[in-house]
């Protein structure tokens, strides 16, 4: 055999594919060629390091804070996949309007009825529900006490009249006041159970414990609320009502002029504290509260404002993990937009949010509506050392003419060489194909106003490089003002 | 008949009979917590090994574990059971471990490619009674196999990954890449001859044999 042996022949001799006849060849080359030779060695050396590397076994993770995650992923898409509201047939309408009639026949005849207490079929109300770890009252039989968690905030909110320095870290229980400015805030308090308190209102928790919520409410409320377990009541105060829930989702509006009440799904009544007839609101319904109290169904905007108002609720597959192993993300835009978080839309920012640790992609919508990736943000475990979590959010880039006659200029004026002579060191390293994003801003005379970089995958030290090898060559002529963003490989 | 890949993946449980597996993805599908919690303990380290090994370091590992159950429990209702789960979550674990690559092709660390140094908890490098010389010549051994992976195209490299050092054949490679065994064959050929060319070209492979030992070099 005068020519060399391939590489691969090698491991295929190690691995019994070659014949008793090639196989001497091969030797007997090999011992003649220094060169064979230590290919030889070598692919050796790599076959018998193949053994070890199968026989690795797995790094420990954090597994729990793994599982959470996978947990929260899974069940957010879950519930962003809302169901439409379900019309009921015509025998359970009868059948409710009868049972309705009869409660009101007995309630004149007996007294107060007391609703969901015949439910025995109910799911039991956030059984992973945050408890606080002493009763809130001291009524007998003392029922737990609930706690509520902020899970968003857009805009001041005062709890107790105070403005909260971590809003996130702060329980909310039974006799707390929430007072909002322009914006809101989301408070869960078990397992898809929470609610939203609009712009400019106030709330009272008046009661908050296992065996009964009360909120006293004016301005907007928006509930979503699990299904009640027996004995458990939740009502929402609004004036001299009382909307009793049973699992729902719902919203009450109340100021000094009127009260209006819609439900998106599930059932809610509302009474009067002297127990007069109640008023029925079934899903997709709504009903303002005065001298007229028919319910009416919803229109198509409302029913929609009303699915996007849907208060913040997170998977809590356990509330330890949700309270202490999830973390605030602060979202700053310049001006309001619309943002979205791993593909889950969350409202007009700026705001702050509950996510558990791991990366998130943060989006933010344009002025056309759509989305765009803003970037993601890595949020750490909530310790003392650690700040809350931030991703800025740029303002657009306002619509400018005559771009391309300033794109031309750009691309004339680059110094490719120099450029270069900055990223030789990455690309040694291996890292090719790199680029820089830059936005900029020219004036009518041509001056450059502003010149950052906004996005590149180079180390800092060859960012700053590049930047200034930008800098020093750009010249621009007179024309009209823009500013426009430039992505450029290198 | 079921496809199963030869190799134990099960970490340390016990595998799964048919039945049971049956039992699990069902109670998976109809959104039982416990029955997802069981699922992922049960194959939480089969899906980190599946990983670490195919990517050779533990750089966001934790995200790509969290990427394969996301995508395991989205799609375990369409999981028609013509492979066993682990095989199954293998495939899964090989589709993620290869948008990983690509990704990284795109995007190389400036710095090391593989961390196997820093990786003091991995036990099979501490069970075995070896001398620390012994132990670090092992390492880079299998620093150069990483490095010379890490030279191929991510297709490439998958396949051989599975067949070399997994020791796959070229039908159970095929499930996992989702492609025919006469593709893998091709494309299993081209592999092999790039990376034992590499491997050959590999000064920090070379200590057995000082270069230009022995008599009469290049025949």
């Amino acid at each position: 055999m005068s020519a060399h042996v391939a590489p691969h022949r090698w491991a295929d001799l190690w691995a019994g594919r070659v014949g008793t006849a090639e196989r001497a060849l091969m030797e007997r080359h090999a011992a003649a060629c220094g060169s064979c030779r230590r290919t030889r060695a070598r692919v050796q050396r790599a076959s018998d390091s193949f053994t070890a590397i199968r026989d690795q076994k797995a790094p420990d993770l954090a597994w729990d804070s793994v599982r959470a995650r996978v947990h929260w992923s899974v069940s957010t898409e879950r519930r962003a996949k809302v169901p439409p509201p379900r019309r009921w047939p015509w025998p359970a309408w009868a059948a409710f309007a009868a049972a309705t009639a009869g409660a009101v026949t007995l309630a004149l005849v007996t007294g107060p009825i007391s609703l969901g207490r015949d439910a025995d079929e109910a799911p039991v109300l956030s059984n992973a529900a945050i408890h606080a770890p002493s009763p809130a009252r001291a009524e007998a039989p003392a029922a737990a006490a609930l706690v509520g968690l902020v899970n968003r905030t857009t805009g001041d909110v005062l709890v107790d009249g105070v403005r909260p320095a971590e809003p996130f870290a702060r329980r909310i229980v039974a006799g707390n006041t929430l007072v909002t400015g322009d914006g809101g805030v989301d408070v869960q308090f078990g397992e898809a159970s929470a609610f939203a308190l609009g712009p400019r209102s106030r709330l009272e928790l008046r009661r908050f414990d296992a065996q009964a919520i009360e909120l006293v409410v004016e301005g907007t409320l928006d509930v979503q609320v699990a299904a009640r377990a027996k004995d458990q009541r939740f009502t929402v105060i609004a004036g001299d009502r009382v909307v009793e829930v049973r699992g729902t989702q719902f919203r009450v509006q109340h100021d000094a002029s009127a009260t209006s009440v819609a439900c998106r799904h599930g059932l809610v009544e509302i009474g009067r504290a002297d127990r007069t007839p109640r008023i029925a609101v079934a899903a997709a319904k709504r009903v303002t509260l005065g001298p007229d109290e028919r319910v009416v169904p919803l229109t198509p905007d409302e029913l929609a404002a009303l699915a996007d108002a849907t208060p913040l609720s997170l998977p809590m597959w356990n509330p330890d993990v949700f309270e202490h192993g999830s973390a605030p993300l602060e979202i700053a835009t310049a001006g309001r937009r619309e943002i979205r978080v791993d593909g889950v839309e969350l409202g007009t920012g700026p705001m702050r949010v509950r996510v558990m640790p791991g990366r998130h992609t943060v989006e933010a919508a344009d002025n056309a509506g759509r989305f765009r990736r803003a970037g993601w943000v890595d949020v750490a475990a909530p310790t003392k050392d650690v700040r809350p979590a931030r991703l800025e959010i740029p303002a657009e880039a306002p619509p400018t003419r005559d771009l391309t006659a300033r794109r031309r200029q750009f691309a004339g004026n680059l110094d490719r060489a120099r450029l270069a002579a900055c990223t030789r060191s990455a690309a040694k390293q291996g890292l090719t194909g790199a680029y820089v994003q830059l936005e900029i801003t020219v004036d009518a005379q041509g001056a450059v106003n502003a010149l950052n970089i906004v996005d590149t995958d180079l180390p800092k030290l060859t960012r700053g490089c590049v930047l200034d090898a930008i800098r020093d060559t750009l010249r621009f002529q007179r024309g009209a003002a823009a500013t426009w963003r430039e992505r450029v490989e290198l | 008949m079921l496809l199963r890949v030869k190799r134990d993946t099960t970490g340390s449980l016990a595998a799964l009979d048919p039945a049971d597996e049956a039992d699990l993805i069902e109670r998976c599908r109809a959104d039982d917590r416990t029955a997802h919690d069981e699922f992922y303990h049960r194959f939480r380290r089969q899906v980190a090994g599946n990983l670490y090994r195919v990517l050779g370091d533990r750089t966001d590992l934790d995200d790509l574990v969290q990427e394969v159950f996301v995508i395991a429990f989205r799609g375990l209702e369409r999981f028609r059971g013509d492979a066993r789960l682990s095989t199954w979550l293998y495939r899964i674990c090989v589709n993620v471990a290869l948008g990983r690559i690509r990704t990284r092709k795109r995007r190389p660390n400036a710095v090391g490619m593989t961390d196997l140094d820093s990786a003091p908890a991995d036990p099979s490098l501490t069970e075995r009674p070896e001398t620390p010389d012994r132990s670090l010549e092992r390492r880079r051994d299998q620093e150069s196999v990483y490095r010379a992976l890490e030279e191929l195209a991510p297709k490439k490299r998958i396949v051989l990954y599975l067949h070399e050092i997994e020791g796959l054949d070229l039908k159970e490679i095929a499930y996992l890449v989702d492609s025919n065994p006469v593709t893998v064959r091709t494309r299993l050929f081209y592999a092999r001859r790039e990376f034992y060319k590499i491997i050959a070209g590999d000064a920090a492979l070379a200590g057995d044999e000082p270069a230009g030992a022995g008599e009469g070099d290049d025949a």
